[in-house]
């Protein structure tokens, strides 16, 4: 596979503990009980590195979106409600364990790059400890039994995220959707389709071995990405002027901003990445795994909680909006629109 | 981080969904529409899709999610289990363990217990997608299970190496997987009594 092609990876294993009902029909003591035994296995000796336990009651709203905008904690456990629910995250963050979500126990991965490997390597040692204590519900023709039945198997869902702007601006992104499906992956938006940023993740049948599945999206998502770059030179063939029009627009944009929403802000870095990968636009290189980094450092919650200290207790307010727009013009305060007859496509 | 799942993103491919637009046709498309930084869902049939898509004066995704898996789901299980339904409807199957009924199951696509899976096993099994490989399970399994999941799982697995090696006509060393398939087969069979 080509570098860059996986701009972000994302990795979770669902297990359940036998004996013991699915969290949504199971009673409150008993999930209780579950949430202690499994914070009593994580408090033990036998991690490389320390989990930090989290009171969720005790969290605010933004300490809350700041994990969720780190990929610590899925937006579905975030918004889920029930009894003995708990939440850890493993030493600096390089994985995390929802207990009591969907399922009794998921563990969680997320890294900047095509990492799915070395996240499936990291969450199966984290899934072979925490086996020592608990038993999980198995079954040898199901594999691992989850409250979402089309999901029973390897209980692994792997996350490729993607940025597809021309893709999408062309209106192409449907047919690589329908194919996606029909190969058992299924595509998402992740911050509501602003930039062309989507997620494909595996959702059809789960019996294959967890390696087969990896491979099958990391390859997918090559030739998904190869598609996007051959329609990006295609908009630069066929219609420059537009082309130029938009990445310049965007520049121009990013360069004078003084208040900007978290979606415009990733519409423009997208916009900008195409141009700089196409060569229209002066400066080093944006790769789609920089592009999204700067899209990630730019969520409200992580502005409040690393720029401003955390001050702020909400995630809606014109301050957020500046400090991005602050500082969106210092890095790209030295970037322009390469002159036409210097363009190298 | 992960994308949030858009509504609709049901695993149940029991329930029905016809077009949001036309309310005729079976919808087997999700349409997100952004327009002026609104987020619209909207489950469509694909003529329907087509053209509120090129109507849209933003951005327009047309997202395959499992709507189109449903439809697909129910077309194949409506050929091939018809009887599943009626059969359904004359006592009303639930989990002793858990109280799951088998209606909600189909409504929601959740199960409550491990039992579920035995329970409902003749349902679950309508929702594998035909021709699917692998049927069974092939990947990790417990390392604290009973002897017989780790004889059954290595089945599985040179059964569909057996497979595949036939396929491509290397009868030779199939000839040694059938072997020590047929070993396995005796031990689990001992083992079980």
């Amino acid at each position: 596979m080509k570098p860059g092609a996986v701009t972000a990876s994302a990795l979770g294993l669902s297990r359940n503990e036998s004996g013991r009902r699915f969290p949504h029909v199971e009673d409150g003591a008993v999930l209780e009980d579950l949430r202690a035994e499994v914070l009593d296995v994580l408090a033990g000796g036998q991690w490389d590195e320390r989990w930090h336990v989290y009171d969720l009651e005790a969290l605010s709203e933004v300490e809350v979106d700041h994990l969720v905008e780190r990929g610590l904690m899925t937006p579905a456990f975030l918004d889920g409600e029930g009894e003995g629910r708990g939440f850890a995250v493993y030493g600096e963050g390089q994985a995390s364990l929802e207990i009591n979500g969907s399922d009794h126990v998921r563990v969680l991965g997320f890294r900047n790059g095509d990492q799915l490997e070395s996240l499936w390597s990291l969450l199966n040692l984290l899934d072979d400890r925490l086996e020592t204590v608990l038993s999980y519900a198995f079954d040898a023709r199901w594999g691992y039994l989850l409250a979402r039945a089309r999901q029973a198997g390897s209980g692994m869902r792997a996350y490729a995220t993607l940025l597809l702007p021309a893709l999408m601006l062309t209106g192409r992104l449907a047919g690589v959707a329908v194919e996606l499906v029909n190969q058992g992956l299924g595509m998402s938006p992740l911050w509501n389709g602003a930039g062309g940023v989507v997620q494909v993740s595996n959702i059809g049948p789960q019996g294959k071995p967890e390696a087969e599945t990896l491979k099958q999206v990391s390859e997918v998502c090559a030739g998904i990405v190869e598609k996007e770059r051959s329609v990006r030179k295609m908009l630069v063939r066929e219609s420059l002027l537009q082309t130029r029009d938009q990445v310049g627009r965007a520049l121009g944009v990013a360069q004078q901003a003084w208040s900007m929403s978290f979606l415009e802000a990733v519409n423009l870095i997208s916009a900008i990445q195409a141009g700089r990968e196409l060569g229209l636009v002066e400066g080093s290189g944006l790769s789609s795994e920089s592009a999204f980094s700067l899209m990630t450092r730019l969520q409200p919650a992580h502005i409040v909680v690393d720029y401003m200290d955390g001050k702020i207790g909400c995630l809606e307010s014109p301050e957020i909006d500046e400090k991005r727009a602050r500082m969106m013009r210092e890095i790209f305060a030295d970037s322009g629109l390469r002159p036409q007859e210097k363009r190298d496509v | 981080m992960f994308a949030e799942e858009p509504p609709g993103w049901s695993f149940d491919l029991g329930s029905s969904v016809t077009c949001e637009r036309c309310g005729e046709e079976p919808a087997s498309v999700h349409l997100l529409r952004v327009v002026d930084g609104a987020v619209a869902h909207t489950h469509l049939c694909p003529g329907c899709a087509e053209g509120m898509a090129e109507e849209t004066e933003g951005l327009a995704l047309v997202l395959a999610v499992p709507s189109v898996l449903r439809h697909l789901a129910r077309a194949s299980s409506a050929e091939e289990t018809p009887t599943a339904e009626p059969a359904a409807e004359h006592m009303e199957d639930f989990c002793e363990t858990c109280g799951t009924t088998l209606s909600d199951l189909k409504e929601s696509g959740l199960v409550g217990c491990a039992d579920c899976y035995e329970r409902f096993a003749d349902y679950l099994d309508t929702l594998r997608v035909p021709g699917a490989e692998p049927v069974e399970h092939l990947g990790k399994i417990p390392h604290r299970g009973p002897e017989t999941d780790n004889l059954r799982h290595e089945m599985l697995r040179l059964q569909r190496m057996l497979r595949e090696l036939v396929a491509c006509e290397r009868f030779e060393e199939a000839a040694g997987v059938r072997d020590r398939l047929t070993e396995l087969g005796q031990r689990l069979e001992q083992e079980t009594g």
